[in-house]
């Protein structure tokens, strides 16, 4: 095993301790259970993020949309379908990921800040449906009246609602999940595709790559993992909020993954974990939080625009 | 057999008119040199042939099938690969990783999530042949934009070679390189054309080069063809010295 | 039915008007620069409260004359601080700060001046209708549609007749030739945002008297207006102007019949012509991939 192969043996091998013992160290550091998984969900959805925006290069704004239809599909399923956290991931990631293969389809034509632009436009749609159709959505107010059911292994059954170290650890299952597939196909072929589009897309196109249909799978894949994302998010609370479906939601996940530091596969899980953490902090000592969280944005572009981990890593790929 | 085809191409920018009515056409394992002043319109047509834009008039035809209106990566998939005046690269990527994604793509890989060890094999013994043959197996590990440039366009050409092209489009393959360097790539292009037996079409200002390499020479003037003719031809041709002459003038 | 058809029309077209004076300033920004101004609405919120502020001292109409200026001077200061150094970059880059600038000056505006909403006086001969029949159209809309007319002219007469106007206009083509031109490209750049921000900063103002003011009022413009560039085409002024009367008339005009889906249908057209014609109504091929 090469130099390079242990070294990243050994970090992975770190990250996956911290994440496995959660619940013990952050206890007697002031934070608790719950704090742990809500950073485990919104990280992966800063990584899907990523998935598009750190390894295809592609400026996608409106992300935060599909993490919404992710949270109201599971919170719907839950609610009318049926009694089951398993289906009711599936059917979140489902309408994630499916309304995001046909929104792309429209707006791979563009790049550029044009294709952000669209994007955000097209999030807005969705904020705005779950706005007006309050009968199915709940409005302003958010959807409410479901919750996280036991899971039924066959030969046990699991509480995750009422102990949140449970839902923590089937959160992390899940977690591994994502981010195993997430990292598999940035690996694969096709992956290298995506990091040859955003190295230099006129060589990419002259090697013979498809590129807007490339970049319609890359966005599809990752509206798949947004929705994924939400859909536990909606139990994280067992709720669904409109505000998630804003692109203000989308702002936030970009800005993790930038803070984090976008070459990373890890970076954006920790910045969603220091974003959260200082969200949380800022909002418990003062109304002008949001300000201060601007003021984070324009600190970070200006002065730390490759992250965390840009600033103390190599050239990190996945 | 024919390789390109190009007949009667014009390629109009609003009311610049770019290239004039300029037919060419390339048999299998010819190396073909396009010359003219500057501003005589070669990067446009080069553009035209490898698709970045159609043409408003004329036709274009490889391995004898029309392509006047086919995008850029269909005609890759064809079988022409290009090059670029500033060399297109992927350059935080090492040497290896630029290589092996054209011959990713080019096995038919590049939707796939996984590819079985035997795969896998078969790319990396293919990279191994392309970095052999342009010379570059002492950096295959290191990244492509810290190369001198020689050796980028060098790690360029085998990107383009590693899509088992029928045509080599080289748009100024010695741009911007010191003399040692240039004889470096003209070896390189030597051995491609004597020895792989590639057709290759090529821009160039270094007319050692040109006269070192080429088959036949086809000069543009002011978008329009010149003259077309074996080196010794041009060389001797009064209105292609005029056209330089002029140039200097 | 005539008669509230019309009403809704005519609402629609000063709806509409306002997109305008919203999306140029944003297109403005966006096609000399490349920067998608998420802040735009703030400075609109800003040049309300400007005017509401100065209003007891110097009326309505000294108002209407220095908040957007004012506002242009805050949009300079903000461009030249924040936004230049980012000009060679990404625009991810800008996009997250005018992202982070759009919170700050909500919060800023809230603290200043507290969360509830804030009257902003209008003279008042032109508060009144013009006739009974036609009671909708009061005076001061009437007075907001001939105002936005006037300055829309203004602009285009800007970008047309004057030198800074076509360098603006030469830039959005190709900047770098610009540039070599020996053209101040980035003085250039402050100009047009400050001119972008003066649009916004008077829409501040005209809204304030139509809507009331308060923090959050800039963010319910700002999509029509991305939505309004959308459909009139990237890199065409003229292509902002027809999207945003388009949008305004169509949202209008949906009010009479589902009056629930009548900012649906912006969304609903902007899908359409990204189906039809992505490049947008007026757009040209090409822009801003």
């Amino acid at each position: 095993m090469s130099a390079e192969q242990a070294r990243r043996l050994v970090v992975l091998a770190a990250i996956w301790i911290v994440l496995l013992l959660a619940p013990f160290w952050m206890a007697p550091l002031g934070g608790y259970t719950a704090l742990a998984t809500r950073v485990l969900v919104l990280g992966l959805a800063a990584m899907s993020v990523n998935f598009l925006l750190g390894f295809t290069g592609v400026l996608s704004f409106g992300h935060a949309a599909y993490f919404g239809l992710g949270a109201y599909g599971a919170g719907l399923t839950l609610k009318y379908l049926a009694l089951s956290t398993p289906l009711s991931l599936l059917l979140g990631m489902l309408l994630g990921g499916v309304a995001g293969a046909i929104l792309g389809a429209l707006i791979v034509r563009r790049r550029g800040v044009y294709f952000a632009m669209v994007t955000i436009a097209f999030g807005q749609v969705f904020y705005y449906i779950a706005f007006q159709w309050s009968s199915l959505t709940g409005g302003d107010d958010g959807l409410r009246g479901f919750s996280r059911q036991p899971l039924d292994l066959g030969f046990v059954r699991v509480d995750i609602l009422s102990s949140a170290n449970n839902f923590y650890y089937f959160v992390l299952v899940c977690f591994a999940l994502a981010v195993a597939v997430m990292g598999f196909i940035l690996r694969s072929p096709y992956g290298r595709t995506m990091i040859a589009i955003r190295e230099n897309e006129r060589r990419a196109r002259f090697l013979g790559i498809p590129v807007e249909r490339h970049i319609w799978i890359a966005f599809t894949l990752s509206c798949f993992f947004m929705g994924f994302a939400g859909a536990l998010y909606a139990l994280v609370n067992n709720f669904a909020d409109p505000r998630g479906l804003h692109y203000s939601q989308s702002g936030d996940f970009v800005m993790m993954a930038v803070m984090g530091g976008m070459r990373n596969f890890w970076g954006p899980l920790l910045g969603a974990a220091v974003f959260v953490i200082l969200q949380d902090y800022l909002s418990s000592v003062t109304i002008n939080w949001m300000s201060f969280v601007g003021m984070l944005f324009v600190l970070v572009v200006l002065f730390f625009p490759r992250g965390l981990l840009g600033v103390v890593g190599g050239r990190g790929r996945a | 057999m024919t390789v390109l085809e190009i007949r009667n191409v014009t390629k109009r920018f609003g009311s610049l008119v770019a290239v004039r009515d300029v037919s060419l056409s390339v048999p299998k394992g010819e190396l073909r040199a396009i010359i003219g002043p500057n501003g005589a319109g070669k990067t446009t047509f080069f553009n035209l042939i490898s698709g970045f834009f159609p043409p408003t008039a004329g036709s274009i035809a490889f391995d004898g099938r029309d392509i006047t209106q086919l995008p850029a990566h269909r005609r890759v998939t064809l079988g022409m690969a290009r090059t670029f005046q500033i060399t297109e690269i992927f350059p935080e990527l090492t040497v290896l990783e630029n290589v092996r994604i054209g011959v990713e793509v080019a096995s038919g890989y590049r939707l796939r999530p996984w590819i079985s060890a035997a795969e896998r094999a078969r790319v990396h013994h293919r990279v191994e042949e392309l970095l052999k043959l342009t010379g570059l197996t002492a950096s295959s590990g290191r990244l492509v934009g810290e190369l001198a440039h020689g050796h980028q366009r060098a790690a360029e050409i085998a990107m383009a070679l590693a899509l088992r092209p029928h045509l080599l489009l080289l748009d100024e393959p010695t741009a911007g390189m010191g003399d040692q360097e240039t004889y470096e790539i003209t070896q390189l292009i030597a051995r491609l054309h004597r020895e792989e037996k590639f057709t290759i079409v090529l821009i160039e200002h270094d007319m050692r080069v040109v006269f070192h390499l080429a088959d036949r020479i086809t000069v543009l003037d002011q978008g329009s063809l010149l003259a077309e003719g074996t080196p010794q031809e041009i060389a001797a041709n009064e209105a292609v010295q005029a056209a330089y002459l002029g140039q200097a003038a | 039915m005539t008669q509230l058809l019309l009403f809704n029309i005519t609402n629609g077209l000063i709806i509409g008007a306002f997109y305008v004076l919203m999306a140029l300033g944003l297109s403005l920004i966006l096609n000399l620069s490349n920067v998608i101004n998420f802040a735009h609405g703030g400075f609109l919120v800003i040049g309300g409260y400007i005017a509401y502020t100065v209003t007891p001292y110097i009326g309505f109409w000294g108002a209407l004359l220095v908040a957007p200026p004012l506002t242009a001077v805050i949009g300079l200061v903000v461009e030249r601080v924040l936004i230049r150094p980012l000009y060679g970059r990404d625009p991810l880059y800008s996009l997250l700060l005018t992202f982070g600038l759009a919170f700050i000056i909500e919060d800023g505006t809230r603290f200043i001046w507290g969360a509830q909403g804030k009257p902003v006086t209008i003279p008042e001969f032109l508060a009144q209708p013009l006739s009974y029949e036609l009671f909708f159209i009061t005076g001061y809309r009437l007075f907001m549609v001939a105002l936005v007319v006037i300055v829309v002219a203004l602009l285009f007469v800007l970008l047309r007749y004057t030198r800074m106007g076509i360098r603006i206009r030469a830039g959005t083509l190709d900047l770098e030739t610009v540039a070599a031109l020996g053209i101040n490209i980035r003085m250039l750049r402050s100009l047009n945002f400050a001119v972008g921000i003066f649009l916004a900063g008077l829409s501040g103002v005209l809204a304030a008297g139509q809507l009331g003011l308060e923090p959050t009022m800039g963010t319910g413009l700002l999509m029509p207006s991305f939505i309004a560039i959308i459909v009139g085409g990237v890199g065409s002024l003229t292509g902002t102007l027809l999207g945003g009367l388009l949008i305004g008339v169509a949202s209008g005009m949906t009010a009479v019949f589902f009056p629930a889906a009548s900012e649906a249908v912006m969304y609903v057209l902007m899908a359409v012509v990204l189906l039809v014609r992505p490049r947008g109504l007026l757009g040209e091929e090409g822009m801003m991939t």
